[in-house]
C-alpha cells in the first residue's frame, strides 16, 4: 500500500493539536466536499426527473 | 482558529436555497401540465352499489362499450371483475375527448393503457372515471395493475382507437371492435 499524504487516522497525527488544525483547516471554507457530492447526487436526480417529464410523461397525453 | 460556523451555516442557507428551487420548478411543471396540457389525477367520487351492478341502469350488459350520447360525448363503460373486462375490447376515435368509465362488483381492480396517462384504481362501491384524448391508433394493451387473485395475470383488455373518419357508431350510437368481442 503506497503512503498517502493525508493521515486517514487519528493515529495518524503526531498529537490532538495537530488533528484539531487539520480538522479547522478543512473546515474554514464551509462543507464544500459535501455540497459537491449532494449537488451532482440531486442534479442527477433532478435531470432524470426532468427528462421523464418531457419525453415520456408529457407526450402521453392529456388525462384527468 | 475555531471552526467557521458562518461559513457552515451560509453555505446550508445556500444548499436551502438550490433545493427550494428544484421544489418551485418542479411543482411549476406540475401546474403547467395540469393548467395547460389537462394532465390531472383522475377524481371522481361517485357511489355505485356493486351487489346491484348488474342491475343499474348504466352498468348493464347491454349498455357496456362505447357509446355516443345525444350530445355527441363519447363515452366507453367498462366491468371490471375477477379475472376480466367486460367487454374485453373496446374501440374509440384518436383525436377526440373520450371519457372511460368503470365499475367493479367484487375486488379492487386497477388499469393503466399502455403508453398513455390513462391510470387508475377501480374500487367496489365507485365508479372510475377517466378524461382523454388518444392521440395515436392502434390496439392499446389494458391489463388490470392491482393484484385481484389468482388469475390476475390474465385480466387484461383492448383499447382499439382507431382514427376519428372511421368510427362509425350505429343507429343507437353503440361502437365496437370489429371481431365481436
Amino acid at each position: 500500500m503506497t503512503e498517502s499524504a493525508y493521515p486517514t487516522s487519528s493515529h495518524d497525527y503526531a498529537d490532538d493539536a495537530e488533528e484539531l488544525a487539520r480538522v479547522e483547516e478543512a473546515m474554514s471554507g464551509g462543507p464544500r466536499g459535501a455540497i459537491m457530492v449532494s449537488g451532482i447526487a440531486v442534479g442527477l436526480l433532478l435531470l432524470c426527473w426532468l427528462f421523464i417529464y418531457f419525453f415520456i410523461f408529457l407526450p402521453r397525453g392529456t388525462v384527468g | 482558529m475555531a471552526i467557521n460556523e458562518q461559513a457552515i451555516l451560509k453555505s446550508e442557507l445556500r444548499w436551502a436555497w438550490v433545493v427550494a428551487g428544484i421544489v418551485a420548478v418542479i411543482l411549476g411543471a406540475i401546474l403547467f401540465a395540469a393548467l395547460s396540457m389537462h394532465i390531472n389525477p383522475p377524481s371522481n367520487r361517485e357511489f355505485a352499489d356493486p351487489k346491484t351492478l348488474h342491475l343499474s341502469a348504466e352498468f348493464t350488459e347491454s349498455n357496456l362499450g362505447t357509446r355516443v350520447d345525444g350530445e355527441g360525448r363519447i363515452v366507453a363503460r367498462l366491468i371490471a371483475t375477477q379475472f376480466e373486462f367486460v367487454p374485453s375490447c373496446i374501440v374509440l376515435p384518436a383525436d377526440s375527448d373520450v371519457t372511460l368509465r368503470f365499475a367493479s362488483p367484487d375486488v379492487i381492480h386497477g388499469i393503466l393503457v399502455t403508453g398513455t396517462n390513462v391510470n387508475t384504481m377501480i374500487v367496489p362501491g365507485y365508479v372510475a372515471q377517466v378524461h382523454t384524448r388518444f392521440t395515436k391508433t392502434g390496439d392499446l394493451l389494458m391489463p388490470c395493475h392491482e393484484y385481484c387473485g389468482l388469475g390476475h395475470s390474465q385480466m387484461l383488455a383492448t383499447v382499439k382507437v382507431i382514427p376519428r373518419d372511421q368510427f362509425r357508431p350505429d343507429a343507437r350510437g353503440r361502437a365496437a371492435c370489429g371481431d365481436g368481442r
